[in-house]
């Protein structure tokens, strides 16, 4: 069952290796410069999941997205492949970013962790969509994924509530992982 | 494909109009290199007609798009970036995606590499991948005619279907044994 996630995984993290250690090291820096707080971790890692959800965009990967989008798969099925490489790869960035704030000692490292890998993910599966879009839709998904992140962070630094935190991320990613599954059925590579 | 067509802002592609049994093989011309892949594309259910109708096997690209691409793989055109090292991690791949044990795929894979020696990887590897999942039909998006031998010989048996956009590459594919079909441009 889980072997054509895995197999997508390995795949495109193997191809998009090179942005991937960009981004753990961006990470790195950024948590060994940056003093501890939720702000920093939570945008930065944000960001690379973005940057990394629109990196699965078709054109860029073409004999991957060939075999993807020959293979006899759901679109749901495919979506949930497909939506855990940046998701894997920004969580890595997050757990850098941990790693290296727990070289610096400081404090509430594994809430923080806690906090950004929900609005990390909440904020990566939302910009996944945009990726089979143009135009002002695409940017659309963008503004959106960025307003999750936003959103998150005000519930849990301004309004010091993580339960709404965790619930909002959960909820805007289990709608944008449907959607995402929706849309990748209908979707014509032409 | 019964009057099978697709249209997309500029892109259009047909009518189409062709029957092709198990076994069979038929090459179509078409007059642009667009429109040959989008034939190629229409028949291996990876684009769906926007009118007329597709049928590949007995079932519906529309709405059992999982059941025609079992029969149908795609051989894409572009030749794949890929090099020898990385032969093995593109089969595994495929199996998991088609569903197919790895060790049979892996075998498999080396049976047609060596099949297929001649052959620059670039293109082997697409079309080694594509029999992996062993299809019934093969769609190829404008083989390359140097290798038409080859590539007929490695998929005997199979239902071919082989879209062109150069009338010379349509005769290296129709062979003597195979119909050539041509589309007028609209």
């Amino acid at each position: 069952m889980a072997r054509v996630p895995l197999a997508v995984l390995r795949a495109r993290l193997f191809a998009q290796r090179r942005i991937v250690f960009y981004s753990c090291a961006a990470a790195l820096v950024a948590g060994l410069a940056e003093p501890p707080g939720y702000a920093a971790p939570l945008f930065l890692c944000c960001l690379l999941g973005i940057a990394m959800a629109l990196a699965q965009s078709p054109g860029l990967q073409p004999h991957l997205d060939s075999c993807e989008q020959s293979a006899p798969l759901f679109g749901r099925e495919l979506a949930r492949a497909k939506a855990l490489v940046p998701c894997v790869a920004a969580a890595l960035a997050a757990l850098v970013y941990a790693v290296a704030q727990l070289m610096q000692g400081a404090p509430g490292v594994p809430l923080a962790v806690l906090v950004v890998l929900a609005a990390v993910i909440a904020a990566t599966l939302t910009a996944l969509s945009a990726t089979i879009r143009h135009g002002a839709t695409r940017g659309l998904y963008v503004s959106l994924a960025a307003a999750a992140s936003v959103a998150a962070y005000v519930l849990v630094a301004r309004a010091h509530s993580l339960a709404g935190e965790l619930a909002l991320c959960a909820v805007v990613a289990f709608f944008a992982l449907r959607q995402y599954g929706e849309a990748l059925a209908r979707y014509d590579p032409i | 494909m019964r009057d099978a067509t697709f249209a997309a802002g500029t892109v259009s592609a047909g009518p189409i109009t062709l029957d092709l049994d198990p076994g069979e093989r038929t090459a179509l011309h078409c007059a642009s290199e667009k429109e040959a892949a989008i034939a190629a594309l229409l028949a291996s259910a990876i684009v769906k007609a926007s009118s007329g109708c597709v049928l590949i096997g007995d079932y519906d690209p529309r709405v059992q798009s999982v059941h025609c691409k079992r029969i149908a793989a795609l051989v894409p055109h572009e030749p794949f970036p890929l090099d020898e090292g990385e032969f093995a991690r593109y089969i595994a791949y495929r199996a998991a995606l088609w569903n197919v044990s790895p060790q049979r795929a892996h075998a498999h894979a080396a049976l047609l590499r060596k099949r297929l020696s001649g052959m620059h990887e670039a293109f082997a590897y697409p079309l080694i991948g594509a029999l992996i999942g062993m299809p019934e039909l093969i769609v190829l998006d404008r083989p390359q005619p140097a290798y038409a031998a080859q590539i007929l010989d490695a998929i005997a048996g199979r239902a071919v279907f082989s879209t062109h956009s150069d009338a010379a590459a349509a005769r290296a594919f129709a062979g003597g044994a195979a119909e050539i079909l041509w589309t007028k441009r609209a």
